[in-house]
C-alpha cells in the first residue's frame, strides 16, 4: 500500500477535525506479511490495513553499504539482493525470513546476530511513517551518520506500530565475512558454569553469535542429545582459524551446519508461549541452571553475551510457565513476553503505561487508531 | 552560583564562533539532590534553562539568553560504578569522556565514543549531542554506548530510561532522549557500555598527491567491506596547520591528503587486512603507505588528528567548523564542489574529517572583526550545506542542530517532520522550558493537530 494510501487510510479515521467524531470506521491492525501475528497478543480491532504487496527495493548502493526499500519488502528480498553484492542486512529476527523489513523494526525484533550487531534500533538509518494524526513524516536519512533532529527513528522502532505505520526505511548493511563458521562446544558440569561462562565472554573477539543450547533444543536442531553451545564465527582466514582454537581450547568443539540457525530462528510450534528473561551477563549462569531444565519439554536458548535466555514452550503438551514466572517475580532483570495464549495476556502488566510512554501515544496517536492495545496499555 | 555579568562571560558561548548570549545566571549543582532542587525550583517558577557541559559543543547548543538559567554539570562529575565483568560503567552527567575511559582502562576496557574533544567534553554533553568520534566507524556513536539513563524532566519529575540489566520493551524513549540536545530534560546518572580494548591495533597513514585520490581511496576501502576502527583524512592546508603546530606529527607537508587508518581486533587476521588496505589506497594512487612501528608513533600520528583543531585555531583569530555527512560514495564530488565553493567566495577551507563515515568536517579560519570575511564565510558554509543535501546527505552528523544549524532544518525535512519532533519534545517538556529555541524552529512547533 503506497504512502499515500496509508496516510487516507488514517485520515478517514481521525476525521476532519481531528476529533474522531463522525467516523464509523474503527482502528486498524498495522499487518505485514502476517508471519508473526499468532503472538496472540489482546488486540481487537476491525481492519487490518496490510503493507505486504508494497515490497519494493527503492535503493540499493552497495558502495555504501545502505539500502532503502518499501516496508513490505521481506528479509528473504533483501538478503537475496545484498547477498549478490557479498552483503548482508544482519538482522536474523525469529520467526520466517518471509517476515518484511516494516514488520522487523515496529516489532524491534532480532535473533541471535544481536550479539555482534545489536538489534533494529542500532541498524535502522532513517523511516517513513505515517501517524496516527495521519501526518507523513520522515525521520533520520540515508547517510550512516546523523544527529539532525529528534530521534523519531528510534521513537517509531519497537513501537509495535502504535505512533506511525511505518511506510519504508533505509537500513545499514555490512560486508558478509570471508569465512562464516559455525562450531557447537560441550559445555562443562554445572558447578564450573559461571567461570566457564566468564572465560567464554573475555575473548578478545566478538563471535557472530554464541547461544546456549538445552538439551531438548539441541536434539530438535539434529545436534545431538546434551546441552551444548551453538557459536557462529565470521572475519577472514586468519582470524577465524585463531577464533576457532580460542574456543576449542575451552572444550569438545564440533563443526555443526550453519542451517542449524535458520532452524533455531523458527523452532518455534505454532502455539507455543515464548518468553525471554534477561539479567546482567555475569549472573546467565544461575538464569540457565534455573530455566533450561525448567521443564522437559521446553526448548530453551540463551546469548551468551547479552544475558537473555528465551524458553519456547510448546502448547501441547502444555508445559508449565510456573518456573519462569517464578524467576520472574525474583530476578533484577527484565522479561520480555514474545507469545501468550490470549488468556495469559492479561496477567502482563503493559510494556506503555507509564506517564511518559502515555504522553508520548497521546502525541503521536490521540485517537488510538494504529493497534490498540497491542502494548497491554489502557485507553 | 554566577550572576555577575563578567562572571557570566564564560557561559555566553561554546566552541562555536559567532554566537554569545548571556544567561540570566548559572548554577552549579555538585550532587545529584542539588540538581533536583535546582529542576524543580525552576519548575514552580516557571523559569526556562539550559543545560550545559563543559562547553565544548559546535552548534551553539548551550546557550541561554533572556530569563534563561544555565544549569552547569561540569562539578557533577563522579564515576559512581564500574562493573567490569558486565563492562558498565554508572557515572554523574558531568564525567569527562577520557577520565571515564582511563579509570576503564585498568580493568583493559574503554568508553567508545572518542569525540577530539574528549579531554574535556562530558558523557552528559555526550548523550545531548549523540557525539561520534573517529572511532565511530566501527564501533558506534553515543546511542550504541548508552545502556540506561536516569533523568530530570523540567516538571521536575525523574524517569528511568532503558535498563542495564536486561532488555527493555515499550517504545525506545532511551533512543529518542540520545541526541534531543538538552530539550527533552537533564540526565541524572548516566550508564553506559565499556568496550574491551583490541588485542591488536594497526595504524597506517596513506599520503596523496590529490584530495580527490585519497577520498577515492575512502570510498574503495568501504565498497571493498572492510571495516577500520577509524578512517580519518585531513587535506592539505590541514597538514600544514598541524605540522606547523607543537603538535606536529610527522605528516608528509608536500601531501594534498593523507588518510589515518587504524584496524583492530585479533592479532591474527589483521595484517591481512592492512594488506587489502594498502592495496586500495596504492591503486587510488597514494605516494606511501607509512605503518605506525609503536604505541609511541600510533599515539603521534592520532595527536595531529585529534589536535588539527587547535592547530588550526593558531592560523586566524576565529575558527568555525562545518558538520555534514554524505553518502561514502559521493566524497569525490563533493570535496572537489567544496573546493570550488572556497574558490569563489576566497576563503580557505581546511577539511580534516571521519572520512569512512562520509562524515565532513569543513573547518574555515577568519577575522570575526572583518565584517566582509565573515559574510563570505557564512555564505560559504551555506553553500557547503547545500552541496551535501544535494548530494543526498544531511546537514550534522555530530554537532548538533542548537542554534546555529535550525535554518537548515526546513530544507530537509517536511513542515510535518517539524512538527512531529516538536510533538515529541512537548511530551517530555510541555512547557518547551528545556533549552527553548534550539533544534526545530519555533514556527515549526505550532501546527501539529494531535497537540
Amino acid at each position: 500500500m503506497s504512502t499515500a494510501a496509508v496516510q487516507e487510510c488514517v485520515r478517514t479515521r481521525v476525521g476532519p477535525d481531528g476529533s474522531g467524531r463522525g467516523t464509523p470506521a474503527g482502528p486498524l491492525r498495522i499487518v505485514g506479511n502476517g508471519t508473526w501475528l499468532d503472538a496472540g497478543y489482546p488486540v481487537h480491532v476491525g481492519e487490518p490495513l496490510s503493507l505486504a504487496g508494497d515490497d519494493a527495493i527503492l535503493e540499493y548502493v552497495a558502495s555504501d553499504l545502505t539500502l532503502t526499500a518499501r516496508a513490505g519488502a521481506t528479509l528473504a528480498s533483501i538478503s537475496r539482493a545484498t547477498r549478490a553484492e557479498g552483503q548482508w542486512l544482519a538482522l536474523d529476527p525469529y520467526g520466517s525470513a518471509n517476515g518484511t523489513l516494516g514488520a522487523t523494526i515496529a516489532t524491534g525484533s532480532a535473533g541471535t546476530l544481536a550479539h555482534a550487531f545489536g538489534t533494529p534500533r542500532d541498524n535502522v538509518l532513517g523511516v517513513e511513517a505515517v501517524t496516527g494524526t495521519g501526518a507523513i513524516v520522515r525521520a533520520g536519512g540515508r547517510v550512516v551518520k546523523n544527529v539532525a533532529g529528534f530521534d523519531l527513528t528510534r521513537l517509531f522502532t519497537g513501537a509495535w506500530g502504535t505512533l506511525a505505520v511505518i511506510t519504508e526505511a533505509t537500513v545499514r548493511l555490512r560486508a558478509l565475512p570471508e569465512r562464516d563458521e559455525t562450531i557447537t562446544l560441550a559445555l562443562p558440569s554445572s558447578v564450573e558454569m559461571e567461570g566457564w561462562l566468564t572465560k567464554l565472554r573475555a575473548l578478545p573477539f566478538t563471535p557472530l553469535a554464541l547461544e546456549l543450547l538445552n538439551a531438548p533444543l539441541a536434539r530438535a536442531l539434529g545436534l545431538g542429545d546434551r546441552a551444548q553451545l551453538l557459536g557462529r564465527l565470521g572475519g577472514n582466514e586468519d582470524a577465524v582459524r585463531e577464533q576457532m582454537r580460542a574456543l576449542g581450547a575451552l572444550g569438545e568443539m564440533q563443526p555443526a551446519p550453519m542451517a542449524a540457525w535458520s532452524a533455531l530462528a523458527e523452532i518455534e510450534p505454532p502455539g507455543a508461549a515464548v518468553v525471554r528473561v534477561s539479567a546482567p551477563p555475569s549472573r546467565l549462569h544461575a538464569l540457565w541452571a534455573r530455566l533450561s531444565i525448567a521443564s522437559e519439554a521446553s526448548l530453551v536458548h540463551a546469548a551468551v553475551g547479552r544475558g537473555i535466555v528465551r524458553g519456547i514452550h510448546p502448547a501441547s503438551p502444555h508445559p508449565s510457565l510456573a518456573p519462569w514466572l517464578d524467576v520472574i517475580s525474583q530476578t533484577q532483570g527484565t522479561h520480555i513476553f514474545e507469545r501468550l495464549p490470549a488468556s495469559e495476556w492479561s496477567r502482563v502488566p503493559s510494556r506503555a503505561n507509564d506517564p511518559l510512554s502515555r504522553a508520548v501515544r497521546r502525541a503521536f496517536d490521540p485517537q488510538r487508531i494504529l493497534n490498540p492495545g497491542i502494548l497491554g496499555e489502557s485507553a | 552560583m554566577l550572576a555577575r555579568s563578567s562572571e557570566l562571560a564564560t557561559y555566553s558561548s561554546d566552541g562555536l564562533p559567532g554566537y554569545r548570549l548571556r544567561p540570566r545566571l548559572a548554577v552549579f549543582p555538585t550532587s545529584k539532590q542539588q540538581l533536583i532542587d535546582v529542576v524543580r525550583l525552576l519548575a514552580r517558577e516557571g523559569t526556562p534553562f539550559v543545560a550545559r557541559g563543559a562547553g565544548t559543543g559546535l552548534s551553539a547548543g548551550a546557550l541561554a539568553s533572556g530569563d534563561a538559567v544555565v544549569i552547569g554539570l561540569n562539578r557533577f562529575n563522579h564515576i559512581l560504578r564500574i562493573d567490569p565483568l558486565n563492562r558498565l560503567a554508572v557515572v554523574e552527567p558531568g564525567a569527562v569522556n577520557v577520565t571515564l575511559t582511563r579509570a576503564a582502562g585498568a580493568h583493559g576496557l574503554h568508553y567508545a565514543p572518542d569525540p577530539s574533544s574528549q579531554t574535556a567534553c562530558t558523557i552528559g554533553g555526550n548523550v545531548a549531542e549523540n557525539s561520534g568520534g573517529p572511532h565511530c566507524l566501527k564501533y558506534g556513536v553515543t546511542l550504541n554506548h548508552v545502556l540506561a539513563l536516569e533523568i530530570i524532566l523540567a516538571s521536575g519529575e525523574i524517569v528511568t530510561l532503558g535498563n542495564a540489566d536486561g532488555e527493555v520493551d515499550g517504545y525506545d524513549l532511551l533512543g529518542a532522549f540520545i541526541g534531543s540536545e538538552g530539550c527533552f530534560g537533564i540526565a541524572l546518572e548516566v550508564t553506559v557500555k565499556l568496550t574491551p580494548n583490541p588485542q591488536g591495533v594497526r595504524t597506517l597513514l596513506a599520503d596523496f598527491t590529490s584530495i580527490d585520490a585519497g577520498a577515492r581511496a575512502t570510498s574503495a576501502i568501504i565498497a571493498a567491506g572492510i571495516l577500520p576502527a577509524a578512517l580519518e583524512m585531513m587535506d592539505g592546508p590541514t597538514i600544514r596547520a598541524v605540522e606547523a603546530s607543537i603538535y606536529a606529527a610527522g605528516y608528509p607537508a608536500d601531501a594534498d591528503a593523507v588518510l589515518l587508518i587504524e584496524l583492530d581486533g585479533l592479532d591474527a587476521g589483521l595484517d591481512a587486512d592492512v594488506r587489502l588496505v594498502q592495496q586500495h589506497c596504492l591503486a587510488a594512487g597514494a605516494r606511501t603507505v607509512h605503518i605506525a612501528a609503536n604505541e609511541v608513533e600510533r599515539a603521534r600520528l592520532w595527536q595531529g588528528r585529534k589536535k588539527a583543531f587547535g592547530a588550526m585555531g593558531r592560523i586566524a583569530p576565529d575558527l568555525v567548523v562545518q558538520d555534514a555527512v554524505i553518502p561514502r560514495t559521493k566524497l569525490p564530488d563533493v570535496l572537489r564542489e567544496i573546493a570550488a565553493i572556497a574558490a569563489r567566495w576566497q576563503i580557505q577551507v581546511c577539511n580534516v574529517f571521519h572520512a569512512g563515515d562520509g562524515n565532513l568536517h569543513p573547518n574555515i579560519g577568519y577575522d570575526s572583526r572583518n565584517a566582509d570575511e565573515a559574510r563570505r564565510v557564512g555564505m560559504a558554509m551555506r553553500d557547503i550545506m547545500q552541496a551535501c543535501i544535494a548530494a543526498g546527505g544531511t546537514i550534522t552528523g555530530e554537532h548538533g542542530i542548537g542554534l546555529d544549524k535550525l535554518e537548515y532544518m526546513p530544507l530537509i525535512f517536511s513542515p510535518e517532520s517539524l512538527a512531529a519532533q516538536c510533538a515529541l519534545r512537548d511530551a517530555f517538556d510541555p512547557e518547551r522550558r528545556a533549552n527553548p529555541g534550539k533544534v526545530v524552529p519555533v514556527h515549526s512547533c505550532r501546527e501539529w493537530m494531535g497537540a
